[in-house]
């Protein structure tokens, strides 16, 4: 169960500084004093993604408290001076994964691969002429609830760069070590997700407006509409 | 999708390489070409736009999510009772 936490992902060259602290034995004690210090910090962060993961508020919280239970029980493998965080939210993205996801049988559990190109790249070709700016303020109007839902069709591997990515502002390389894939898997994965994003959003967006397409219909909206 | 005239970069290149431009994970090389595109295609420019704008959506949407007080507790009592073992 604690397999995927042998390698903590945290090794390359991900430190800047080296480190100094000579290998003085941490008692048990200590070590507790440590975490509670250092990671506890990261709780409504490590929860925000739990609940984009569950969906559910009580799942959320027992992910992150079986995420901190591992973290703890690792901690002293942990490197310290290397990336907490992203080692935190690595250990909760495979715990999700292990058991949440596999109980749970998601409904879109849909593959990355699955995401086809031509999929991804009708939204440049739909609107081809014309209004583009239309297009971002309506972007802009979406709510909350409707880019929750979109993010929710996305499959996991792109739903988490992208989250991962804006969110919570990790690095690629961050992400990459959190994800176990390489970098430019991460660019990939996080374009792609943003570009199949402002796809649904468009759609939810026409929708919301029923109208049938791009350009001079805002002005119409403006003159009929109050 | 192009402006229709000549680039030293194509824009399938620029806008392959949009997000990572954003996302500040190009080099200081790429982000020099890119911006110099972006200066004189304003196709290119709205690809931009609206792959920040997608980015907005989503910190908005997400950034304001907090654990309930209960957790924090519950969280500690856990990993406190594992260390008394």
């Amino acid at each position: 169960m604690s397999a995927q936490l042998d390698d903590p992902g945290t090794g390359e060259e991900s430190t800047t500084t080296e480190p100094t602290t000579e290998s003085v034995a941490v008692s048990d004690a200590e070590l507790a004093a440590i975490f509670e210090s250092e990671a506890m910090g990261y709780l409504d962060q490590l929860y925000g993604k739990a609940l984009q993961m569950t969906r559910n508020p009580a799942d959320a919280e027992d992910l992150v408290q079986e995420t901190y239970t591992k973290a703890f029980a690792a901690f002293r493998s942990f490197e310290q001076g290397t990336n907490l965080r992203a080692w935190l939210f690595r250990i909760l993205r495979n715990t999700y994964i292990n058991s949440y996801r596999k109980a749970q049988r998601q409904p879109h559990s849909t593959s990355a691969d699955e995401l086809s190109d031509t999929q991804l790249l009708e939204v440049e070709s739909r609107n081809p002429s014309g209004s583009r700016s239309a297009e971002i303020e309506a972007l802009e109007r979406i709510g909350d609830p409707q880019i929750i839902e979109a993010m929710n069709t996305l499959p996991e591997d792109f739903r988490t760069a992208v989250y991962l990515a804006d969110v919570e502002g990790f690095s690629y390389k961050e992400i990459a070590e959190i994800m176990d894939t390489p970098v430019g898997t991460v660019m990939s994965r996080v374009h792609r997700g943003r570009k199949s994003l402002r796809s649904l959003l468009a759609d939810y967006a026409r929708a919301d407006n029923g109208f049938e397409g791009a350009g001079p219909s805002s002005d119409e909206a403006l003159g009929g509409g109050i | 999708m192009s402006c229709g005239k000549p680039h030293a970069t194509p824009c399938t290149e620029v806008v392959a390489s949009i997000s990572a431009y954003i996302d500040g994970e190009v080099t200081a090389e790429q982000y020099q070409v890119i911006t110099v595109h972006l200066s004189e295609c304003p196709p290119c420019v709205h690809e931009e736009q609206a792959h920040r704008a997608v980015k907005g959506l989503v910190v908005r949407a997400f950034s304001r999510t907090k654990a309930p007080a209960t957790l924090h507790a519950r969280v500690r009592a856990t990993f406190r009772s594992i260390d008394e073992q």
